[in-house]
């Protein structure tokens, strides 16, 4: 992709103004992060940095940042500094300003004891101001000056204690109270936000130069703040679970390695509880949903991409299977539930629970699979078929074996999806909340066979089974407690242990693909 | 779907068709059409034998599996194309199956509440007409209104955060990210759509719950606000990836050509890429917006479970009660008109989700055809 907005031909050195402006970009993701550790109760805000309550410290950098944001814009707009603005801020910045400061004119006028006339007419009155400060003069002042004034006006009423530790605000007919513990870091957040994207257009001299740099910055946060909400996230689980999951852990002994809580029941015999039945359970699903969905999956995307002739019925085929993709997984469940389970001995089972995540897992598995099969190369068919190689021939020795990569990757996500479902098993498998380990199904064991119809039967899966998900949910809808020392560490431990056991298969897929694209590029 | 088709006379179509066929079946090994005549036949009849819920499902069960298994030694080619056209009838069976039997154990809640307009019976009305759900107590009425309230707050919050969030995200990884960076982030989100619903509903459950309850001072921890963002979250995936596929299937030419100009890449972004992708762009938002209306575990495990519409109708203080969750709580100890009223629950999830996912094909179809040029 191209670099243009790394020009060095008409950029000098770096300037002094652009020093300060990223010093303020700089201050404004200071400002962020520490609001958000002071949202998620890491700091006080009234712990005392300096001397000063850390609302007040906040208070003061936004009205520092406040101030120097308006400055930027005043130091472009007099041309003191080299900038190429352009006439507007633009319709986005001043419809989104209009609404900011509308809301800021009504909560403030509200909290002020007006009406609900009273409020409307302030916040039009705001909003009108916003608009015509943003819209009307040229760019580096109606993209600073509204920006500024907002954060200042946070900074006021942080630095002042209108808004501090202890203050709260009822609000009335919605059942909630605002305190100043949550509402000082969203100030500090959205307001940071606010001045780290002015900022940071001031830096890029503002203009086409300037957007850039300021869609950017808003760009790379949020990017930034995925990834870190997901390995939070699994940090998270991990530690918590940690705990549970090594309990009882030990190597050496009667087998290799002692593992209890994966190798144990939960009944009254164990000493510390495991989830074994649950993890055979969930080993059996997916077993048993594969079994059923991959060689339908695959033989579809055969038929449709290499028989077919695009027509009605590959159009529909095309529709059904991305309206099931899209079919909410409790919807999966009441199938099951009025499909299935009368079919097989009227209550929950095993194989219902197969089954019902076989169909769920079908559109993935075909959606990818057509895709890798619509991925070959057309001069292979050709090539082969040059050769005097029949069609089905071709289809098995040459577009198959090219597209395998494709399949397994596709099948190994598709799985490690269904792996973690919980509502389409909650209505159709069931089972115990603290299963011992004498529940977990033993399918290779229990074949059995008759002399009357159906002739071959399995008691094991025809029995309700728990699985990780619906133990977890079970666990969760007790109420947390249960006949184990220790439930939270154990349904922690049961999380950890799922998410595993999900991360593993992604782990695998992500693994494969990554394989198979070097493989493919040598 | 081919709307060129000229259009011609159906018995012409069936005369051809015939004609086909029948050169088909002379062309053909007799054998080999007999052994797939037997092993579909008995497919077919095995399939009926399990709908009507026979012990005797096994046996034709079994003759296909025969059937195919010498076809497959002998005449393999043949019985590979039957074998792979069956399957590919399963998904539009699957499809049917789920309408016929959730619609058919709806009936009896659609009869229970019929309400008469003008002196015309129509049934269901009672359930979108009246604000009352309760199963226990007189009198029984089961409205849906208070969840689909609910599920309707929780969505809309959700796409709040999902859809800016998540086309933010897929012009990342489509447009701005090295090819290192991309290889980092792609497979991140990828995980973040693995993370299993119950997971999220725990730790809303232990973690979010509690501290909303405090931090707010609510009574109850369940909010449609944490609900909705939680939700919002699990939507994302869906919408980056749909997304970053929409903007990557812009021609690179026009994007070149606006760079070329002078234009940054934020500039070519707005004006060139965005604008063209606009219609998949969209529908990754329908998508998503699909995904966090039929999300049911960390709906049901966050909310406090009561069907009833929160005062004022936006508090999103209040968490009480989406359309799955009240299946996914009520089901297995509800029975008769009750469990039917879930189903017709199921239905209306289904019908809204299937309709959201044929616009966005639709759309779809629309922006390929659109870019693709002359065709």
């Amino acid at each position: 992709m191209s670099r243009a907005t790394q020009n060095a031909l008409v950029r000098d050195d770096r300037t002094a103004y652009e020093t300060v402006t990223g010093t303020a970009v700089g201050l404004s993701g200071a400002a962020f992060a520490v609001g958000l550790t002071a949202l998620l109760d890491v700091v006080a805000i009234d712990y005392s940095v300096a001397g000063l309550e850390l609302s007040v410290a906040f208070g003061a950098v936004l009205l520092a940042l406040g101030v120097s944001v308006v400055g930027f814009g005043m130091a472009s707009r007099l041309g003191y500094v080299d900038a190429a603005p352009q006439p507007s801020a633009g319709i986005v910045a001043a419809v989104a300003f209009t609404g900011i400061w509308f809301a800021v004119g009504a909560v403030v006028s509200g909290a002020a004891g007006l009406g609900t006339g009273g409020r409307l007419g302030v916040g039009t009155v705001l909003g009108g101001i916003a608009f015509a400060t943003t819209a009307l003069p040229r760019e580096d002042v109606g993209s600073t000056a509204p920006a500024g004034a907002l954060a200042g006006l946070c900074g006021l009423s942080l630095v002042s204690g209108v808004v501090g530790p202890g203050w709260e605000q009822v609000l009335v007919g919605y059942n909630a109270t605002l305190f100043g513990d949550t509402v000082v870091p969203v100030l500090v957040l959205f307001a940071s936000l606010v001045t780290g994207w002015s900022a940071a257009k001031a830096y890029g001299g503002f203009g086409a130069r300037g957007r850039n740099v300021g869609a950017y910055v808003l760009i790379y946060l949020v990017v930034c703040s995925i990834l870190a909400v997901l390995v939070g996230l699994v940090a998270f689980v991990t530690v918590k679970g940690l705990p549970g999951l090594f309990n009882g852990f030990g190597v050496g002994g009667a087998g290799l390695v002692r593992w209890p809580f994966l190798t144990n029941g939960a009944g009254l015999l164990a000493d510390i509880a495991g989830v074994f039945p649950a993890l055979v359970g969930t080993v059996w699903l997916v077993i048993g949903a594969v079994l059923f969905a991959v060689p339908t999956g695959v033989g579809a995307a055969v038929f449709l991409s290499e028989y077919a002739e695009q027509g009605r019925f590959t159009g529909a085929v095309e529709v059904a299977t991305n309206g099931l993709w899209s079919t909410p997984s409790i919807v999966f469940g009441l199938f099951g539930a009025a499909f299935l389970i009368p079919r097989f001995g009227n209550q929950k089972s095993l194989i219902a629970g197969m089954l019902t995540l076989g169909f769920m897992l079908l559109p993935l598995v075909l959606i990818t699979s057509r895709e890798a099969i619509l991925a070959v190369p057309d001069e292979y068919r050709d090539a082969s078929a040059a050769l005097g190689v029949s069609k089905w021939q071709t289809i098995r020795s040459v577009v198959l074996p090219a597209a395998i990569p494709g399949i397994t990757t596709g099948v190994i996500l598709g799985v490690g999806r269904i792996a973690g479902e919980t509502a389409p098993i909650l209505l159709t498998m069931g089972g115990g909340v603290l299963p011992g380990k004498s529940a977990a199904p033993d399918v290779l064991g229990s074949f059995q066979l008759s002399a009357s119809p159906p002739f071959v039967s399995n008691p094991a899966l025809l029995e309700a089974t728990s699985a990780l998900p619906y133990q977890l949910y079970a666990l969760i809808t007790a109420g947390l407690s249960g006949n184990i020392q220790n439930p939270q560490e154990y349904a922690w431990g049961l999380a950890l242990t799922l998410l595993l056991v999900v991360l593993a298969f992604y782990a695998v897929g992500i693994a494969t693909r990554y394989y198979f694209r070097k493989k493919l590029h040598q | 779907m081919s709307l060129t088709t000229p259009r011609t006379d159906w018995r012409a179509g069936i005369e051809r068709r015939l004609t086909r066929t029948r050169e088909f079946v002379d062309d053909t090994d007799p054998e080999a059409l007999a052994v797939v005549l037997a092993s579909m036949g008995s497919l077919v009849a095995a399939f009926f034998g399990f709908l009507l819920a026979s012990a005797w499902t096994a046996v034709p069960l079994g003759a296909f599996l025969i059937a195919t298994g010498y076809g497959w030694v002998r005449h393999q080619a043949l019985v590979a194309r039957a074998v792979s056209f069956a399957m590919t009838t399963v998904t539009l069976v699957t499809l049917g199956l789920i309408v016929v039997f959730i619609f058919v154990e709806s009936i009896p809640a659609f009869r229970y509440e019929t309400t008469s307009v003008f002196g015309v019976s129509v049934p269901g009305l009672g359930m979108f007409a009246q604000t009352r759900w309760d199963a226990v107590s007189e009198p029984v009425r089961y409205s849906l209104l208070p969840m689909i309230h609910g599920t309707v707050m929780v969505t809309a919050i959700a796409t709040l955060v999902a859809a800016p969030i998540g086309v933010a995200a897929a012009l990342f990884i489509a447009e701005i990210a090295s090819l290192r960076v991309r290889e980092l982030v792609k497979p991140g989100i990828e995980v973040l759509a693995g993370i299993p619903s119950i997971v999220y509903g725990f730790i809303g459950f232990t973690v979010i719950n509690p501290w909303a309850s405090g931090a707010f001072a609510l009574n109850g921890g369940s909010t449609y606000l944490f609900v909705g963002m939680v939700v919002g979250l699990m939507a994302l995936p869906t919408v980056v990836s749909v997304a970053e596929d929409a903007l990557t299937s812009v021609p690179d030419v026009m994007k070149n050509g606006s760079l070329a100009l002078g234009a940054t890449d934020w500039q070519s972004m707005i004006s060139i890429t965005l604008p063209a992708a606009f219609s998949g762009v969209s529908a990754a938002v329908l998508l998503g917006v699909g995904r966090a209306i039929g999300e049911t575990m960390a709906a049901t495990v966050m909310l406090a479970g009561i069907p009833r519409i929160s005062d004022p109708l936006v508090n999103v203080f209040y968490g009480y009660e989406t359309l799955t969750s009240l299946i996914a709580r009520g089901y297995g100890s509800a029975n008769g008109v009750h469990e039917s009223a879930l189903f017709v629950a199921g239905v209306v999830l289904f019908v809204t989700v299937l309709c959201l996912s044929i616009a966005s094909q639709y759309i779809e179809a629309r922006m390929r055809r659109r870019l693709g040029g002359a065709e």
